[in-house]
């Protein structure tokens, strides 16, 4: 499959079973792409889709709402600039999705030591 | 292994962190969430396009239809269909605020927000806020139309949060980590609870025992008088003009000490009722309105205005809507956010507005009881009687019991301790009343004598009800339950608990109430003030009775009037001109003058004149001579009641409210009087010497803190604002230092705090169809990041109203001012 393709696929994954089911569902979506996924960047790839994913959702509630002004107040409140907020909505799903990944991975066989495995 | 690990160690504390709040900082997943959390929170307080809805409990389809302004106009086919829809989208606006102030009345706020807010819940619960909504909730027939009324509401409010989506919960509900609870009638009675203890909690016992502690008696009783020096009454006395009653106040004796303990009792007490009662002086606070017959309109038509002073608070605390019922109901106007229906406002026929009258309805009573560490009795009238206890438990946010008190409750209501003894407190809030209905009843009226009628049960908070109808008429009835107390009828006494003959021995009847119906002089006004001349009426009704520059100041514009426009009605409600101004600033340059020309003057005190005599008395944002005389006012009233301070006040100051600015321009009558004289000073001063000394010294003040005369530091506008804060007082969510026009005593009074100004202003005309208009300091919307939450605000702060649209029918409203409709429609259960 194109790696663009398995890209947005992923990245839509992560923002359907947030929208559907909840934030907490990022880690969970990342441990399965991870544990079953052979793709060796498996992990940094569901932590950059995690991401897009969640940055498709925000654009969406930016193109929706004041989420600008949602952001200055949330920022005066926790006294962070507003860009942080943002910053920080992307750092963590990313950093959930690869600490998830990291635990799920199975150790991936090199072709050459799985023909072997076979043979024997 | 090791990267597996840091990585399970980052996990869990990334889960943590988004399931739990770590410190200040709420639980990050629900926050952060872009789908569900606060970002698609805030795209979700924008309201657009067509929507339908299908809730329990209604018995026709709904249709709501939101205007330009997110004013909810309301077609129903039943009134309980349309208090249901009310409280579907009054929560969907305001579903935070309407929690937070049920959650104040009752004493809960420490579920939210733990132990530092504990004093506050145990100050409501002290006072029987809680217990008294009950009491009126138990009263309540439960087939009246005001109850199902409340019941619909409140089945409207939880239609909305049954449907709310994870992304429509208000922000200040994530940041608490909290879940709203499902409303209940009872909720909305919390409400007015609250409110009635704002309102209704004007009692003068303590500022009086103190100056009598000090001054003696009759001092005391001329510093705190009655009844104002100045009379320009809610019920017109027959005078072009305001009365004077300045005769001479009685020089100060020897303190009273036997006072002592009474006063003790009255300090603690009121320390902590002070918090919901006035704190900022009598001449910063008030609400006014004001209605013109047609003779004195130039349309022809009966005008009416108001302006209702609250502390003011983002959200707002009124919510504007328009409920029709065809042939039922048709009103607009605004309501509390948490009960049915609207407060003030107007329908086909009639228009109305209050203003808080300000009565004494509460007493305190020494009470006698078997222990004084746990009564279980109290005695009354020599025996004992059991007291009623009621134990309060106060939770945390994660629902541990985090404190517990016992309020015991006599007859008269709940009691307090203070040092050994008891105090009970008995006050109208306590009566089983039913203001809702009152307020529900109003809207169907469709004349000033139905609209009376439906008053006559009103009883808590007393208020100058002013009504105008399309017939003509205008009327104005200081509404509400005065207790009629036994012996000479004063109520800023303690009064021996242990006798019933202490109890109130019933309450004034409505013919006795202040009233007047369209009256020779062509107009009513109230703002405050007392009610009725005592020449007319000397019915004990309170004492602490604000002061009655703003009234006069209605009155002179009025009466100079004759032609009077909707226009003018507006400008009056921030006109910056002031009764006060005008009485003292010719006594301050005259005693400056006379100083000069007795050779006690000098340069300071020229300039200082020299300066104030350039003020032409009105508060506008960009004059610079308002400061010199509101700091002058300042350091007269320090200066002269140098008598009613107490050893321990800082500076000699004294450290509670002086008396009236009424009652100093009495003194002011008399040049000689032994109260000019400073008593720290070896020299006796008179009248001439403390005015030039106060005008030197606040001369001197800002000089020093602000800047020479010519700075923007002098600028009315730097110097008083309208601070409006957030319920959780989060400067984010606040809006902060709005210059506003008016200052202490004009009909747009700013306190020293400016938390407190124009709650709602509206204007309507009684003609042929209904014109009105309104704004108020916010927006429809509770949610800090929609743009409605505070739209409204750059029009109030420059006096300005909006058209308020009133439409028969749905499709009468401009297409182009509609931003979005609802349908509510039944759903089965």
């Amino acid at each position: 499959m194109n790696a663009f393709v398995k890209y947005l696929l992923l990245a839509e994954g992560f923002a359907v079973t947030t929208y559907g089911l909840g934030w907490w569902s990022v880690p969970i979506v990342a441990a399965m792409w991870s544990f079953f996924s052979k793709d060796a960047h498996r992990v940094r790839d569901a932590a950059i889709a995690a991401a897009a994913g969640w940055a498709s959702l925000l654009l969406l509630d930016i193109w929706r709402g004041p989420v600008s002004t949602m952001a200055d107040q949330l920022g005066a409140l926790m006294g962070l600039p507003p860009f942080l907020l943002y910053l920080l909505t992307l750092l963590f799903p990313a950093v959930l999705a690869w600490c998830a990944g990291v635990i799920a991975r199975r150790p991936v066989r090199s072709p050459v030591a799985s023909a072997h495995s076979a043979s024997s | 292994m090791i990267v597996r690990g840091i990585a399970a160690f980052i996990l869990a504390a990334l889960l943590y962190a988004g399931f739990r709040p770590v410190g200040p900082v709420p639980p990050l997943g629900p926050l952060l969430d872009p789908a569900n959390g606060a970002w698609a929170g805030a795209a979700a307080t924008t309201f657009r396009g067509v929507q339908s809805l299908s809730i329990p409990g209604l018995s026709k389809p709904v249709r709501v239809v939101f205007d330009d302004r997110g004013v909810p106009h309301i077609f129903a086919e039943t009134e309980l269909d349309a208090y249901r829809a009310l409280g579907f989208v009054g929560a969907r606006d305001r579903l935070f605020q309407m929690e937070a102030q049920t959650r104040a009345a009752s004493g809960r706020l420490s579920e939210w927000a733990g132990p530092r807010v504990l004093v506050a819940d145990k100050e409501a619960r002290s006072l029987g806020l809680a217990w008294a909504a009950e009491r009126k909730l138990a009263a309540y027939d439960t087939t009246s139309f005001g109850y199902r009324a409340l019941v619909a509401y409140a089945g409207g409010v939880n239609s909305w949060i049954s449907s709310m989506r994870p992304r429509d919960l208000p922000i200040e509900y994530r940041l608490l980590n909290a879940r709203p609870i499902t409303w209940e009638p009872l909720h909305s009675l919390f409400f007015l609870s609250r409110m009635s203890m704002t309102l209704g909690l004007n009692d003068a016992t303590m500022k009086r025992l103190r100056a009598q502690s000090l001054v003696g008696v009759a001092a005391a009783d001329a510093l705190f008088p009655l009844n104002s020096p100045i009379q320009e009454p809610i019920q017109p006395n027959g005078l072009s003009g305001p009365r004077y009653d300045f005769s001479e106040l009685p020089p100060p004796s020897t303190g009273d000490k036997s006072v002592a303990t009474a006063l003790r009792l009255q300090e603690k007490l009121l320390t902590t009722l002070a918090r919901g009662g006035r704190t900022d002086g009598g001449d910063a606070l008030g609400s006014n309105n004001w209605a013109v017959s047609p003779a004195r309109s130039a349309t022809g038509h009966a005008l009416l205005a108001g302006d209702p002073h609250l502390e003011l608070s983002l959200p707002s605390v009124w919510y504007e809507m328009h409920i029709v019922v065809p042939g039922k109901l048709d009103v607009a106007g605004v309501g509390f956010p948490g009960m049915p229906g609207v407060v003030i406002g107007f329908n086909r026929d009639v228009a109305w507005t209050f203003t808080n009258t300000g009565s004494d309805v509460s007493d305190y009573y020494a009470e006698a009881v078997d222990d004084s560490i746990s009564p279980t009795r109290y005695l009354l009238d020599g025996s004992y009687r059991q007291l009623t206890k009621r134990i309060e438990e106060y939770r945390d946010a994660g629902g541990s019991v985090i404190a517990t008190d016992t309020i015991y409750y006599t007859h008269r209501g709940p009691m307090q301790k203070v040092d050994d003894s008891w105090v009970s407190m008995r006050w109208t809030v306590y009566e089983p009343s039913r203001e809702p209905d009152n307020f529900l009843a109003l809207s169907a009226t469709k004349s000033v004598d139905q609209w009376l009628d439906a008053m006559r049960s009103y009883v808590v908070p007393t208020q100058n009800g002013l009504v105008a109808d399309r017939d003509g008429n205008i009327a104005i009835r200081s509404s509400g339950m005065y207790p009629v107390r036994p012996g000479d009828g004063r109520g800023d006494v303690i009064r021996d608990g242990s006798k019933s003959a202490s109890d109130w021995t019933g309450q004034l009847p409505v013919e006795r109430y202040p009233f007047a119906r369209n009256p020779a002089q062509g107009f009513i006004a109230s703002a405050n003030q007392q009610p009725v001349d005592p020449a007319q009426n000397s019915a004990y009704m309170g004492s602490d009775w604000y002061s009655p520059w703003r009234g006069m100041r209605i009155a002179s514009l009025l009466r100079s009037n004759p032609r009077v426009t909707p226009d003018d009605m507006r400008e009056f409600q921030t006109d910056p001109g002031s009764a006060r101004a005008d009485a003292f600033v010719p006594l301050f340059l005259a005693a400056a003058a006379r100083e000069d020309s007795a050779s006690r003057g000098n340069n300071t005190l020229r300039e200082a004149a020299r300066l104030l005599a350039e003020w032409d008395r009105r508060y506008v944002k960009e004059n610079r001579r308002a400061a010199l005389f509101e700091a002058a006012m300042v350091e007269l009233g320090r200066l002269t009641w140098d008598e009613l301070a107490f050893p321990a006040d800082t500076a000699g100051t004294p450290s509670f409210r002086l008396p009236e600015s009424q009652v100093l321009l009495k003194l002011s009558q008399f040049g000689e009087s032994v109260w000019w004289d400073n008593r720290k000073t070896p020299a006796r001063e008179n009248r001439d010497a403390i005015f030039a000394a106060s005008l030197v010294s606040a001369h001197a003040n800002l000089l020093k803190n602000k800047g020479p005369a010519s700075s923007d530091g002098w600028l009315w506008s730097n110097t008083r604002h309208a601070n409006i804060h957030h319920l959780l007082r989060i400067p984010a969510f606040s809006t902060l230092r709005v210059p506003v026009q008016g200052g202490p005593s004009t009909l747009n009074p700013s306190g020293g705090s400016g938390t407190s100004g124009a709650s709602w202003r509206m204007v309507v005309e009684l003609g042929p169809e209904i014109r009105a208009w309104g704004v108020y300091p916010g927006g429809q919307s509770g949610a800090p990041a929609s743009g409605r939450y505070r739209d409204r605000l750059p029009r109030w702060a420059l006096g300005q109203l909006d058209p308020i649209l009133f439409p028969r029918k749905p499709e009468d409203l401009d297409r182009k001012r509609v931003i979005s409709t609802l349908t509510l429609s039944p759903r089965s259960q």
